[in-house]
């Protein structure tokens, strides 16, 4: 059903969506597409990197909503605020943290159990 | 005098009283407590005399009513109040006397005749008691006071009777005594009860006056109909069944002789058993407006009369002879009030206490001789050894068997001639009442004549056997043993007054045992000569004194009888034949028991079975009364109770247990699949629930990932659309 | 904003570019490819963040994304490197992922309904269609300076604006690495450190 509601709006969209100028709506559609992509990859993949992988690819998603919005804001007149640059780069700091974090768990992990698929991980079931 | 009338019931009560309490705790001597009761007794004796002869000469013929010393016992709510007062009447009068005088004679006597017994302070406690109860019982001025004097002589007589109360047979016999007045006692307060509803008063002297006015009219019945006035005569009559022994009520007499001998003189011969005549005499009036209850009362008294003398013929204990001889001689008395005789009836009363207390006493007499020896053939030629007690003996057993002029004579004569000539119901039977009474004399003749003989006259026998009991017959004699038990205990105590040897040498008794012999012997001789009819010349000093007493009732019965010259002839031709009788039986018994022992042994024979077995053993009365009430009543019904309490009351805190029981499963029932449930619902709910539940619990990360993004999207759906 | 001429070409090959990438490195086999792929996706959203003129974020990104995350990624993934035929026979997708695909599809859809509302040309708001041409700004589509200033101006707000924020986030990474460091001790160092502390 969903399939469907996607590609009605597809069909409403289509002229304005091969307007050959984007806009800023184009890249929050570029935006969502990646992040949907990372959730998809979050949610049905086995092994535990690409996860970690789906996860910087929705990360890498925000950022472009927020450096489309800081062009979008200079765009329209509000000059000197690079709010949505602040907020990439700190994104992208948290992100680097993060994945530093993330993957020495990864790593304990296989060394504990061997493996890297995440649906073989399940000593905390009832 | 007359005014101290009330210290003559009190002086003897005084008497036991002193006695009864002080005399263990003071520890009396015997003379102490001898002249204490004796001096009661005798003062109290001396004061009615006195009080008689006062109302003689001021008062008669109309009742005294003492009012000075009366005070109100029960005050009922002022309708009606007993006042205890005391009354005196010519027929008092004469109970007064008698039982003054020879309860007085009768105490001397016993301070010999008891002496060394146990508990001395006692028995003359209890005598003085029943003085004072007896006392009171004739001198009531009304139906409450009789009924406490009649209560208390049958309290006495348990207390005297089971006086040895260390033996069985004297707590059986005395239980029995009181038990049967009992019985009979609740007839009396059920006519009590009838009077006082009838006529709204229990006095004597107002009753009395209602009665002679005529106020009672509605209630005279005609013979043949029985309605409330027969009833209310019939219950107190049921009184006097009990107390004076006729039948059916008569079996505790007997038994009674188990108590010292004075106190079968006293009680059970010359007073408390007479209370019943008295107190049928008193109330006249009733029993005069009930005929048939009258005719019930003669014949009763006549068949008791005829079947307590064949009983005495065989009894072989002495007292037991006097005993039924007593028994029989109530019947007449009773025959007599039946027949309307009233004044008769209390002659005979009169004759009857002096010589059958002198038999008593005398026979007492002879047990203290021969030391407590009851049975008579082992006694015989006692003759020479107590003159006075044979001498004395012979007057009174001449007046019991109504020779002429003897005292019994003149009473009992009186007697059959009112019956033969009754005029208050159909007179055939009258007559045949009269040759009832006829056979009775001769039979009392007879074994009195027996007794006599077998006692004083025949050859000695008291050397063979000892005192060993081995051979008697357990029915007459358990009083006997029982005394002769005691006996042995009771030689020791005698010490030198009646030291004796191994032999058993049988002697006089002491003066103060025969003094009241010779007293009772010659009252028995000239006792009667108050009372000698008309017929043979005589003033009939006895009946014009009671006529006062007695309520002329339309005249048709028998008091006043016609003396026309035909009947005096009758009467003097019944008497003539009524000594005969006695004499041929008094000749027939000294025949066959002097003379010519084998016609005895013929007659025994010949007799001898059933008619002597049956007379023997008092027709088993006392075994039928065993079965019927004690076992079948009493035990029958304590059985049924039992059941009814084992199954009914049982039944309910056992049925209330099993109820319980079951009540209590129901509940844990409900409590297991019900409450239980409910808990364990709650339980497999929450388990159901959780299982559930924690499958979302995968352990799987991912899986936590795909519900935080659908919480995501429930996020933004609310975000989005919330507003809207 | 919009973009023309060769902006424009520079957008639609980019994004071309990092949707591809995306799309490759969920859906490769190999952990190592996922990484190139992703590696690619993160350059071209670099040159997406210079074609939006941001350059410093876009210098960032190379320097510590791609050269850094990434780095680390690929050596993980030679620590945990799963040998050919293992690969070869386990499953890629786990159990859920019809469920994972519902559940994107419905983040398409509000996704979808969320930039149409907020989109001044969408069909969702056709009062505002007019307004959209008053609020094209006045700007130079073409008067991009020969020198960028972003670097400078980015660096002035953050070390002004977002000082806190700049603070707080070294702290994070002076945790991360120590967190880092301690997680993936093997056993036997740390039987080792635990030693040294019973030692000193």
């Amino acid at each position: 059903m969903t399939l469907l509601a996607l590609g009605c709006l597809l069909q409403q969209e289509a002229g304005r969506l091969l307007d050959f100028s984007p806009t800023t709506t184009k890249f929050l559609i570029l935006s969502s597409i990646l992040f949907i992509i990372g959730v998809g990859g979050v949610l049905a993949r086995r092994n535990i990197i690409v996860i970690f992988m789906s996860i910087e690819l929705i990360l890498n998603a925000v950022n472009i909503n927020f450096i489309a919005f800081a062009r979008h804001w200079q765009a329209v007149g509000r000059l000197g605020e690079h709010t949505g640059e602040l907020f990439a780069i700190f994104v992208i700091t948290v992100a680097a943290a993060e994945a530093a974090v993330g993957l020495g768990i990864v790593v304990s992990l296989y060394r504990n159990r061997e493996t890297v698929a995440v649906d073989e991980i399940d000593l905390l079931k009832w | 005098m007359l005014k101290y009338l009330f210290l003559v019931p009190l002086l003897p009560l005084l008497g036991a009283a002193v006695n009864g309490l002080l005399g263990r705790r003071l520890r009396f001597g015997e003379t102490t407590v001898k002249l204490v009761a004796c001096g009661a007794t005798g003062l109290s004796c001396l004061i009615a005399l006195g009080a008689i002869w006062d109302y003689a000469a001021h008062h008669s013929p109309g009742a005294y009513v003492d009012q000075g010393f009366a005070y109100t016992w029960i005050s009922g709510g002022g309708e009606y109040a007993v006042r205890w007062a005391y009354q005196m009447d010519p027929l008092a009068a004469v109970m007064t006397f008698v039982v003054t005088f020879v309860g007085f004679l009768i105490h001397v006597f016993a301070t010999g005749y008891m002496q060394g017994e146990a508990g001395y302070y006692r028995f003359f406690a209890y005598l003085n008691l029943f003085m004072f109860m007896m006392l009171v019982l004739v001198l009531g001025s009304n139906f409450p006071m009789m009924f406490v004097g009649w209560e208390g002589v049958g309290l006495c007589s348990y207390l005297l009777i089971g006086y040895y109360f260390e033996r069985d047979e004297a707590g059986d016999a005395s239980k029995k005594a009181f038990i049967t007045n009992r019985v009979g006692d609740m007839g009396f307060m059920l006519g009590m009860f009838g009077v006082f509803a009838l006529f709204g008063t229990l006095d004597f002297a107002p009753l009395k006056e209602i009665f002679e006015r005529g106020g009672a009219a509605a209630y005279v019945e005609a013979f043949g109909q029985w309605g409330v006035m027969s009833w209310i005569a019939f219950g107190l009559f049921v009184g006097a069944v009990g107390k004076s022994a006729q039948i059916p009520l008569f079996v505790w007499l007997p038994d009674a002789m188990a108590g010292p001998t004075p106190v079968s003189a006293l009680i059970h011969a010359a007073t408390m058993v007479t209370a019943g005549v008295y107190m049928v005499t008193r109330v006249n009036y009733i029993f005069q407006a009930a005929p048939s209850v009258m005719f019930v009362v003669a014949v009763a008294g006549a068949a008791t009369a005829i079947f307590a003398a064949t009983i005495a013929f065989t009894q072989n204990d002495i007292k037991k002879v006097l005993a039924y001889s007593t028994v029989s001689q109530l019947g007449f008395m009773f025959l007599a009030c039946g027949v309307g005789a009233f004044t008769a009836g209390i002659f005979h009363v009169f004759t009857h206490a002096f010589f059958k207390a002198q038999l008593f006493l005398g026979s007492g007499s002879v047990i203290h001789g021969m030391h407590h020896e009851q049975d008579m053939r082992r006694m015989g030629g006692l003759k020479k050894y107590l003159p006075i007690t044979h001498w004395t003996m012979c007057a009174a057993w001449l007046a019991i068997c109504g020779i002429v002029p003897f005292a019994g004579f003149f009473s009992k004569d009186e007697i059959l001639w009112k019956t033969y000539s009754v005029s208050a119901f159909p007179n055939y039977a009258g007559k045949v009442l009269f040759v009832v009474g006829l056979l009775t004399a001769a039979c009392t003749a007879f074994y009195m004549t027996r007794l006599m003989a077998l006692t004083f006259w025949t050859p000695e026998r008291f050397g063979e056997g000892g005192h060993a009991d081995a051979a008697h017959d357990a029915h007459g004699f358990r009083g006997h043993r029982g005394e002769e038990a005691r006996a042995q205990a009771a030689h020791d105590h005698e010490g030198a007054e009646h030291g004796h040897g191994g032999a058993l040498r049988p002697h006089e008794s002491p003066p103060s045992m025969t003094v009241p012999l010779v007293v009772l012997g010659v009252l028995s001789v000239i006792g009667g000569w108050v009372g000698i009819p008309h017929a043979l010349g005589g003033h009939n000093y006895f009946e014009e004194w009671l006529r006062p007493v007695i309520v002329e009732m339309g005249g048709a019965h028998g008091e006043a009888g016609a003396h026309a010259t035909g009947e005096t002839a009758v009467e003097l031709g019944l008497m003539a034949l009524s000594v005969l009788v006695a004499v041929a039986a008094i000749l027939l018994a000294r025949l066959i028991y002097l003379r010519r022992p084998e016609i005895a042994e013929k007659a025994a024979r010949a007799f001898g079975g059933l008619p002597y077995r049956l007379s023997l053993h008092k027709y088993y009365v006392d075994e039928f009364y065993n079965r019927v009430f004690p076992v079948g009543a009493t035990l029958g019904l304590s059985r049924v109770l039992m059941r009814v309490d084992a199954r009914g009351v049982d039944g309910l805190p056992n049925g209330s247990a099993f109820l319980a029981q079951q009540l209590s499963r129901a509940s844990d029932w409900f409590d297991r699949y019900v409450v239980d449930m409910l808990v364990n619902l709650q339980g497999w709910v929450v388990r159901g629930g959780s299982v559930v539940l924690r499958s979302v619990q995968t352990g799987l990360v991912q899986n936590y990932a795909l519900l935080m993004i659908l919480g995501l999207l429930s996020f933004f759906i609310v975000l989005l659309f919330a507003g809207r | 904003m919009i973009l023309h001429g060769a902006e424009a070409w520079f957008f639609w090959a980019l994004a071309l570019l990092a949707l591809v990438g995306g799309l490759f490195t969920v859906l490769s086999r190999s952990a190592v490819h996922s990484a190139i792929w992703l590696m690619t996706t993160l350059i071209s959203t670099a040159g997406l963040f210079l074609v939006m003129r941001a350059e410093f974020v876009m210098g960032v990104q190379i320097l510590v994304y791609v050269g850094g995350v990434m780095v680390l990624f690929l050596f993980v993934i030679m620590l945990v490197n799963v040998s050919e035929e293992r690969l070869d026979r386990a499953r890629l997708f786990s159990r859920q992922w019809l469920l994972a695909v519902v559940f994107a599809g419905l983040l398409a859809v509000i996704f979808s309904y969320v930039i149409r509302l907020a989109d001044p040309y969408s069909s969702l708001q056709p009062a505002r269609a007019g307004a959209a041409a008053e609020a094209a700004p006045a700007y130079n589509p073409q008067g991009a300076t020969p020198v960028s200033r972003n670097a400078e101006e980015v660096g002035w707000a953050l070390y002004t604006r977002a000082a806190l924020p700049f603070e707080i986030a070294s702290v994070l990474l002076l945790v991360a690495i120590i967190g880092s460091v301690l997680l993936a001790r093997t056993p036997r160092q740390e039987r080792l450190a635990e030693r040294e502390e019973d030692g000193a």
